[in-house]
């Protein structure tokens, strides 16, 4: 409802207000034209989010004061806390990032985003700065329409640039214009009445134009014009503060738990921030007198002495709140729970993730071992076996020799709510982010997708054998029952192993050790193969098996065969970590088909 | 030199940089050291077990690891 009204009502007073003064459309150009370089610099800046930023920041994140420096740096070159956050609720989305650290770079974004104002206001209203908007603009756009990704995101962030200091030209001027006409500064209201509204007139304008940069240059520009008071100015730069986190919390009602909490806390921090900051106003303003006499700013420069304000409430609410960092996780994750997750639901896939490619592939990575959880599961009934009985059963074979228990389920049913639903959000997935990717990860993409397609295979060979493995493992038939065990236990041997070798139990695995291992075990499933062949052979001759038995189970060893090969196939892929060279190494070490045949051969 | 070859090398040097061009010869020893070492844990239980059906499975793990480690010998190092 509120939706409905507010953007028919912003656009009939801004519509007025282009009707009853010019000077207005030209502040108002110059906030558009301001937030436009904002989405450019933005658009820029991603182009090089496909891989450095990502690495550093998991490299970063695993001290507080390491997320808390990250905040303050990336916000601070990129300008943009929004950017900054939506990287970070992708990596906690992903689980690359604890929210602990999650938090601690909002905290840091916080303070990087008062770079802003400082250069504003130390060099933006001090120089003509249009004269350097334009060559800006015009070197932008002509690289970005380079072919070259990055070359391209280097125009975009001139471009952006440009845009920005061009809008803050237009603000100036607008603003210098209005005063001749009309004096704003005779509207200021002082005391808490006024700390209070003019606060809120800042959070709304934040919230209106989707950006406190924003709401803070106009500030200053009025400012510098005395269009408003120091006193107001500080009131309003405190509600901008608070409005951004509003702008959050709209954006996060469509993130996942993660991208709520991280919302959470970022209100959290901006309230209680603003909270002291209008408390202890007359100490701040002491303390930014101080602080201006002390580096030499005037006494009467109060674009300066705001640009200190905003710095100085800001570090004040992180040295309040990194103390509490922890009791602040906690407190969030208690109040936003995790909705308890059918297996079926994928755990990992974000949008929010979708246009950084190192973030995605994490994800899908980690999804895609999801969807071996479900297959594992799936799998191991349809052998008639129970997960935990294949996990920790110390003497597998005699488990399975003793264990005649045939497990009534609907096979076909499970394959559609547990299987076939996460490999169609990660196909699906897969195609929304193929977009944004470069072909070196859209290989690797390919790569992933083509090992969960083999996951899907491999519960459908399940499904076949099935039929006669729950039929002969029960038969009196001795000869026939110890073959098909025989396959029940290559099939549960297999998962077991796959499962060891991840480090599903918590182990400390050696990811290139494990990687290669999974070669001993095909080597071992061909001179399986082999043996059976004759074995086969041999108790067909001497009658022990009819000639229905023995072709069914040649064909049954073919499933076994196929979804033991795409099973180590598929955890093989999933073990390559491009973040640890030694299991790069042992990538390229991994045999073929050929050289696991001659492996296998006595 | 031209400006779309610099735009090439960049982009060249920036794919080096992202990708690595070959195995860094420190990872690979590194491997090849657990590979060497795994063959020596396999020959010292083959050694000992007299089990046919086990000795049959360390042979075939063994084949495998000696595989594996002729093939890391033959790959290319990085300069």
């Amino acid at each position: 409802m509120l939706k409905k009204i507010l953007l028919p009502s912003i656009l009939i007073i801004l519509s007025y207000g282009f009707w009853v003064s010019p000077d207005f459309k030209e502040i108002a150009a110059g906030v558009s034209i301001f937030l436009f370089g904002m989405l450019f610099l933005e658009e820029g800046f991603k182009a090089f989010t496909g891989g450095v930023l990502e690495k550093l920041l998991q490299k970063t994140t695993d001290k507080t004061w390491k997320s808390l420096l990250f905040g303050v740096v990336s916000t601070s070159i990129m300008q943009s806390s929004s950017l900054v956050s939506v990287i970070t609720i992708s990596f906690i989305s992903a689980g690359l990032v604890s929210l602990v650290a999650g938090i601690g770079i909002i905290f840091g974004a916080n303070i990087g985003t008062t770079t802003g104002a400082w250069l504003v206001a130390a060099f933006g209203l001090k120089v003509k700065i249009s004269a350097y908007a334009m060559p800006m603009l015009v070197f932008g756009i002509v690289l970005s329409f380079q072919k070259s990704k990055y070359l391209k995101g280097a125009g975009a962030v001139l471009a952006g640039l440009g845009f920005l200091f061009l809008g803050i030209h237009y603000m100036k001027e607008g603003f210098e214009a209005f005063k001749d006409s009309f004096d704003l500064a005779s509207l200021a209201v002082g005391g808490y009445p006024g700390l209070f509204l003019f606060a809120a007139i800042g959070a709304a304008a934040t919230v209106v134009m989707q950006s406190s940069h924003a709401t803070l240059v106009l500030i200053l520009t009025a400012l510098a014009a005395s269009q408003i008071t120091y006193e107001n100015g500080l009131a309003l730069a405190i509600g901008a503060n608070v409005g951004t986190t509003i702008t959050a919390i709209i954006g996060s009602l469509s993130a996942n738990v993660q991208g709520k909490r991280l919302a959470g806390a970022h209100l959290i921090f901006n309230v209680v921030t603003g909270v002291i900051a209008i408390a202890f106003i007359s100490q701040f303003i002491w303390a930014v007198d101080i602080v201006s006499n002390k580096v030499g700013i005037a006494a009467d420069n109060y674009t300066m002495k705001l640009a200190v304000f905003h710095t100085l409430f800001n570090l004040t609410g992180v040295l309040v709140m990194v103390p509490l960092i922890q009791r602040l996780a906690d407190f969030l994750v208690k109040s936003l729970p995790e909705k308890a997750k059918d297996l079926a639901e994928p755990l990992y896939l974000n949008d929010a993730a979708i246009e950084f490619p190192e973030t995605v592939l994490k994800a899908l990575k980690r999804e895609v071992w999801h969807l071996f959880d479900s297959a594992f599961e799936i799998m191991a009934h349809g052998i008639n076996l129970h997960r935990t009985e294949i996990l920790t059963s110390p003497d597998l074979e005699k488990t399975i020799d003793n264990d005649r228990e045939v497990h009534e389920f609907d096979l076909d049913d499970l394959y559609e709510s547990k299987v076939k639903v996460l490999y169609s959000a990660i196909v699906d997935f897969i195609s929304n982010s193929q977009a944004h990717m470069s072909s070196d990860f859209a290989e690797e993409m390919f790569r992933l997708r083509k090992a969960a397609g083999e996951i899907v295979e491999c519960v459908k060979h399940i499904k076949h054998l099935r039929k006669n493995a729950t039929k002969y493992m029960l038969s009196d038939n001795e000869h026939i029952r110890d073959e098909y065990n025989q396959l029940r236990y290559q099939v549960a041997m297999i998962l077991r192993e796959i499962y060891r070798l991840r480090g599903g139990e918590g182990e400390d695995v050696d990811h290139a050790l494990a990687l290669l291992e999974m070669d001993e075990l095909k080597a071992e499933i061909q001179s399986a193969h082999a043996e059976l062949d004759m074995r086969v052979a041999g108790i067909l001759r001497d009658d022990r098996i009819t000639p229905t038995m023995a072709t069914s189970l040649l064909n049954d060893f073919n499933y076994v065969d196929e979804t033991s090969r795409h099973l180590l196939d598929t955890a093989q892929a999933l073990l390559v970590s491009h973040t640890d060279l030694v299991s790069e190494a042992a990538q390229e070490v991994v045999l073929d088909e050929d050289e696991i045949e001659k492996a296998s051969a006595a | 030199m031209k400006f779309t070859k610099l735009v090439n090398k960049f982009e060249k040097l920036v794919k080096k940089h992202e990708k690595g061009v070959s195995i860094e010869a420190e990872k690979l020893t590194k491997l090849q050291q657990l590979l060497s070492d795994k063959r020596d844990r396999y020959q010292a239980s083959l050694d000992t077990t007299g089990d046919a059906g086990k000795r049959k499975k360390l042979e075939t793990k063994l084949r495998v690891v000696n595989a594996q480690l002729e093939k890391s010998k033959k790959m290319p190092l990085a300069n």
